[in-house]
């Protein structure tokens, strides 16, 4: 038994202390120089901050170089599948050519109508929201991992974005910036599991939490109070109680999956953004 | 002509390296198959596996603990996480093959999951105790799997490149 254990301490020692013939480190050395860097990370951030940065944003244009096979791969499908759409919708269109211009007539008078109702109705301006202060920046890389889902950004702190500043994709709220560097920006994802946001329920007043679980399609509602009964087709607002938010910001909807199980999805779709607006003032609804 | 000779001998050498670094940088994932995604798998604790066991040489400690902090800042997990974890299965590896008489493939393959258990155990202790980072476990648990999986598949990829070039 003694001896058993003095060869398993004489092998641990020899894999931790020798180095082979090309090995510049031993693993002993590398180990500690690991927890060093894991224990100033946790204690002495301050110190390791600008080297994180410097860090950041090296590594991150070299992973972006390093993506671009597959930032390729994903713009030849998808120019595929648009050149195979075109087609089909010209094929569509020179149908229903033949039949537009015999309504041609009735189409003028129902486009009028619909512009007056629209008018009436003050959905003729997409644009609900005017940011006070608002970037515009292309997402880099927006790789998942199983630890964070986020996403980075080409505008850093050198572009004036700061940390805690909301994230619209097409309108709708993405995430929040959560790191700075000089160059780049850490967007965390609403699906992500750390992402908590309060928000109202529309129609109802009702206040809660949403939670990232993952999944855009199936996101959650917390501290909601227990007699709520929750509906589909409801949207989701942001109440702007955590101060970083402006109320109002339509985030999320709730909807009715297959199996009849209502479901909160995301209005926004993270993984199409390619060009997000960072805003940094208050979001003011236009009257 | 020689001088190309070298530089060829050179980058083949240097391919496990090449990957290492590669895939520290670019998360390379496949789009799922139904509700799993059956190749959501950790590439470089293969590679590392592997090469230490058979080719310690080939693939340095420097290396695997820089890839490492690479890893980490693509990811925005704590510095020196992955490291610590690829060092640990750098050690576990070496002990593995300090202490393997006979070299059987599946006996390397078994011994494979105590080393994948021991490194992300110290990713899951550093994390949760060093970060606020919350957790996908069933997706770690996945990709844990799924390495573990395909290990055979690319112990026959490594084993035959590293045959042909010893044999050029």
């Amino acid at each position: 038994m003694a001896d058993y254990r003095d060869d398993f301490i004489i092998a641990i020692r020899y894999a931790l202390l020798k180095k082979g013939a090309k090995q510049k480190f031993s693993l002993f050395f590398l180990i500690i120089l690991s927890i060093s860097i894991i224990s100033l990370d946790k204690f002495l951030p301050k110190f390791m901050a600008p080297v994180r940065s410097i860090l950041n944003d090296v590594v991150y244009h070299t992973s972006v170089v390093s993506s671009q096979p597959t930032v390729f791969r994903k713009y030849i499908v998808k120019t595929s599948e648009q050149h195979y759409k075109l087609l089909k919708k010209n094929k569509f269109l020179v149908s229903e050519l033949h039949y537009l211009n015999q309504e041609k007539f009735n189409n003028v008078f129902l486009k009028t109508e619909n512009e007056i109702l629209k008018e009436a109705l003050d959905l003729s301006n997409n644009n609900q929201f005017e940011r006070d202060f608002s970037i515009s920046a292309r997402v880099i890389l927006d790789q998942s991992s199983p630890f964070l889902k986020s996403i980075l950004i080409n505008k850093g702190t050198n572009s004036g974005i700061t940390k805690g500043m909301a994230v619209f994709s097409k309108d709708y709220l993405m995430g929040i910036v959560i790191e700075t560097n000089y160059l780049t920006s850490r967007v965390l994802l609403l699906t992500d599991l750390n992402s908590k946001i309060p928000v109202v329920i529309a129609e109802s007043n009702t206040n809660a939490i949403l939670e990232g679980t993952g999944n855009q399609q199936n996101l959650r509602l917390s501290y909601l109070p227990a007699t709520f009964v929750m509906e589909s087709n409801k949207i989701i607002f942001t109440s702007g109680k955590d101060g970083f938010l402006s109320p109002g910001i339509p985030v999320a909807q709730t909807y009715l999956d297959k199996k009849n199980k209502i479901l909160i999805k995301l209005l926004g779709d993270p993984d199409q953004a390619s060009i997000v607006n960072v805003v940094g003032g208050p979001i003011k609804r236009e009257n | 002509m020689n001088y190309f000779k070298l530089i060829k001998e050179k980058i083949f050498n240097s391919l496990p390296i090449l990957l290492l670094y590669f895939f520290s940088f670019y998360h390379f994932q496949i789009p799922e198959v139904g509700k799993i995604n059956f190749f959501f798998f950790n590439f470089q604790m293969t590679l590392i596996y592997f090469y230490i066991l058979k080719f310690p040489d080939d693939l340095g400690f420097g290396n695997i603990f820089l890839a490492g902090i690479i890893n980490d800042t693509v990811l925005g997990i704590p510095l020196g996480t992955t490291s610590l974890s690829y060092l640990t299965l750098a050690l576990f590896t070496t002990y593995i093959r300090n202490a393997t008489l006979r070299p059987v493939m599946t006996a390397e393959w078994f011994t494979f999951i105590p080393a994948l258990f021991f490194s992300n155990l110290i990713y899951l202790l550093v994390i949760n105790n060093f970060s606020n980072v919350s957790f996908y476990y069933i997706e770690l648990l996945q990709n844990t799997f799924f390495t573990f999986l395909f290990f055979p598949i690319f112990y026959y990829i490594f084993s035959h490149y590293q045959k042909l070039i010893s044999r050029n």
